[in-house]
């Protein structure tokens, strides 16, 4: 079954300073527009690789298909325009890449508990 | 039926793929490097002309492609990369390499940053991407607009681009670029090919291209419209054949007098659903011979499309394309009418695309094609030396085309 998005939450490296972002942030920061949020703090976006939690962000925050944004990273890859944002393999895998890198931003399901890192409310 | 063993490469490459795939992401001194690549193989039959300088009309798999690229993150907005391209479709390509793009880009800002070096030009949708099959439903973008043959001519500069996204708040957003830099054609596209028809040798084509794309990000989830603008002035060189008895062979030089393209453009995406239309007008005056004589062409294009993913590993699609020729100097003698199967290429275009898994993909797409764009002084996609029995007024070509990519 899939996600909902009220099922993803947003978190960030402590090194982050906001408390809240908007949707436009989030879809600029993870469309590779915008490489720091409005406080300042620069931001590394991180993803999943596949799942209801990626499904559900992806269409919720970003308006893609999984494939439309895989096109979409290709398209910024192949032109030079950036490189392939880190992807991993699952929610635990994204809490700890997270943790421990200043500037990261992702996303998991929102049942995990995510120790070690802070939860961006949504404006 | 003609098989190029080089051809084969695309497929040899495919079969490499998973164990490739671990080895391209890594770390120099903690800076994140990522090398990739893709591949792409087609195979072409049309029941009548011979299309895009491959002989299709006998079959076909001079269709290939391959470019590989790296990128280096130095610092948080600072990354250069570099990608090598080559291609071999019919006679176009012949398996040159080519440095698609080498690019330094500082972002100082989210609303503003440089890059330079060799660049690829941001022109419509599809201008920058237009090498890159994989990430299209077809397996030949609509050639009214983006021409496979002329490939070179909005494709990449060697110089630089300011660039950026601007906020508007409720408005969405707007992205800008805007580029000076020199265009150097290949000398293995379609342009020189063409003017080999009547003895023409072109050594090198290129010149100054200024220009700038603007686009917004409407506040229409998914509504994207946009317009470019480009001059330029380009000079070719080389030499001309003459068929005297016995041949004699002349200094040959040819420069704009008027180029410019501009181009228009909507896209909207809902879920797997995406829609796109495109328009371009392209105005050339071309001063030939040293000045000698003028020729000039003005061409139209448009295209609407349409496309729905069903499936992960399948995706159906079908577009529209119209191409309209009209040459604008005295020396051709031209009929009135558009309706003539050489003032217009009208294209209708069936495409199935089935993703075997993230990196590969197979299609078979279906052209039905109504004129030809006849011989002019600027290339339709189906040349008379390809063509020696002369230009049949339809033309229906099935393709079949694998891409790699990873």
């Amino acid at each position: 079954m899939a996600a909902r998005a009220a099922d993803v939450k947003i978190i960030a490296n402590a090194s982050v300073k906001a408390a809240a972002v908007s949707v436009e942030e989030i879809r600029g920061v993870f469309l590779a527009t915008k490489s720091s949020l409005s406080d300042g703090t620069h931001v590394e976006p991180v993803l999943l690789k596949g799942g209801a939690a990626h499904e559900a962000f992806v269409k919720q925050y970003l308006g893609k298909t999984d494939a439309g944004l895989e096109n979409y990273y290709r398209s910024l890859v192949f032109t030079g325009r950036g490189l392939m944002p880190t992807t991993l393999a699952s929610d635990q895998v994204v809490i700890e890449y997270v943790a421990k890198t200043r500037g990261a931003v992702g996303y998991v399901s929102a049942v995990m508990n995510t120790p070690g890192v802070k939860t961006l409310e949504i404006k | 039926m003609w098989l190029d063993m080089r051809s084969l490469l695309a497929p040899l490459v495919l079969c490499a793929a998973p164990s490739l795939e671990a080895q391209l992401s890594f770390r120099i001194d903690g800076h994140p490097v990522q090398v990739h690549g893709f591949a792409s193989q087609g195979f072409a039959y049309s029941g009548q002309n011979n299309y895009l300088t491959m002989n299709s009309s006998h079959g076909s798999f001079a269709l290939t492609d391959v470019g590989v690229n790296a990128s280096f993150q130095l610092t948080d907005r600072f990354h250069v990369g570099a990608q090598v391209y080559t291609r071999n479709i019919g006679h176009l390509g012949d398996w040159h390499p080519q440095l698609d793009w080498a690019v330094a880009d500082y972002r100082f800002t989210d609303w503003f940053g440089i890059r330079g070096g060799v660049v690829k030009t941001v022109f419509g949708l599809e201008g920058d991407t237009q090498d890159m099959e994989f990430i299209h439903t077809s397996a030949l973008l609509p050639q009214s607009v983006y021409p496979t043959d002329l490939r070179d001519a909005l494709l990449r500069h060697r110089g630089g681009d300011l660039y950026g996204e601007i906020p508007l708040k409720h408005l969405g957003s707007l992205s800008y670029t805007g580029y000076a830099g020199q265009r150097e054609d290949s000398r293995y596209g379609g342009y020189p090919y063409l003017l080999l028809t009547n003895g023409g040798h072109i050594a090198s084509y290129g010149g100054l291209q200024v220009g700038a794309d603007l686009r917004w990000n409407t506040p229409l989830q998914g509504l994207l419209v946009g317009a470019s603008r480009m001059s330029a002035d380009v000079t070719g060189t080389g030499t001309w054949t003459i068929p005297t008895d016995p041949p004699a062979t002349i200094p040959y030089e040819e420069h704009s007098k008027r180029d410019w393209t501009h181009q228009f453009y909507g896209q909207y995406t809902a879920g797997n659903l995406r829609l796109a239309s495109e328009y371009r007008r392209y105005w050339r005056d071309q001063a030939i011979f040293s000045d000698s004589f003028e020729v000039g062409t003005d061409v139209r294009g448009w295209y609407a499309s349409a496309s729905y993913r069903f499936t992960k590993h399948l995706e159906l699609g079908a577009y529209y394309s119209r191409w309209m020729v009209t040459p604008t100097d005295a020396f051709h003698v031209m009929p009135s009418s558009q309706d003539a199967p050489d003032r217009h290429l009208y294209d209708k275009v069936i495409t199935a695309r089935f993703d075997l898994n993230h990196h590969w993909n197979v299609k078979v797409e279906g052209h039905f094609m109504d004129g030809n764009g006849g011989v002019w002084s600027y290339p339709s996609g189906f040349y008379p030396q390809d063509n020696p029995q002369g230009l049949q007024p339809k033309t229906n070509l099935l393709l079949i085309r694998t891409g790699w990519s990873f």
